[in-house]
């Protein structure tokens, strides 16, 4: 399973701060984004970055592994 | 002693974190502070309040990084970085920065890339809970 984590705004137009994906042998990021983001259209409308196992991830084509955890993230606005 | 990178729900003092900032080394000649606070007033809207969301493990790695980031880059003594979370009213503090240096000028740059760099670095989201409704802030320049 891949665990997958909304926060802030994306959490809310999510209706969910975490949501469990089956894990597929070659998976890649891209892959996870594209089926979340037809599984939560309103939330992926503002998400601008990614991160797997609490690292920024900039690249989509990262190969995913079984039990990652991975953010989408829309601007962060702290501080 | 408190760590010098920290996101917390509770009020931080600066007298305290200045003070574990230079309790590091005697040669710090110059300490650059800067603190965020929470308006009561944005985009035409009163402010009450303002709440924080965080991947909290993540933004305290990513502040870390800053931190030693910064020391190796500016040269500093020390740094400090206190986030808050959670609910803070209008009117209180959020975040906290301070750089020590030898000399001034690496002490106030620092300040102002450290500050700079959480809001471009760090997940940490904010909603502005307001009369009319809430709103999460989109960034501020």
């Amino acid at each position: 399973m891949i665990k997958v984590l909304f926060f802030g705004p994306v959490a809310e137009r999510a209706g969910a701060g975490e949501v469990e994906t089956e894990f597929n042998a070659g998976m890649r990021l891209q892959d996870l984004r594209t089926k979340l983001q037809a599984e939560f259209p309103a939330a992926f409308e503002i998400v601008c970055f990614a991160a797997v196992n609490g690292v920024h991830a900039l690249d989509m084509s990262l190969p995913l592994t079984d039990h990652s955890e991975v953010v989408f993230m829309s601007k962060f606005s702290g501080g | 002693m408190k760590e010098a990178v920290r996101i917390q729900q509770q009020d931080f003092s600066q007298d305290e974190e200045v003070a574990a900032l230079r309790a590091g080394s005697k040669r710090m000649g110059g300490i650059a502070t800067f603190t965020g606070c929470a308006r009561d007033f944005s985009e035409g809207r009163e402010v009450t309040k303002i709440s924080f969301d965080a991947y909290e493990s993540m933004a305290v790695k990513e502040m870390n990084k800053l931190r030693e980031e910064a020391i190796a880059r500016f040269e500093l003594l020390d740094a400090r970085i206190v986030h808050r979370i959670g609910l803070v009213g209008a009117g209180e503090q959020i975040v906290f920065v301070a750089a020590g240096a030898e000399h001034r000028a690496p002490a106030l740059q620092a300040c102002q890339w450290l500050i700079d760099e959480l809001k471009q670095r760090v997940p940490i989201w904010k909603k502005e809970i307001t009369p009319q409704g809430d709103a999460w802030v989109t960034a501020h320049p």
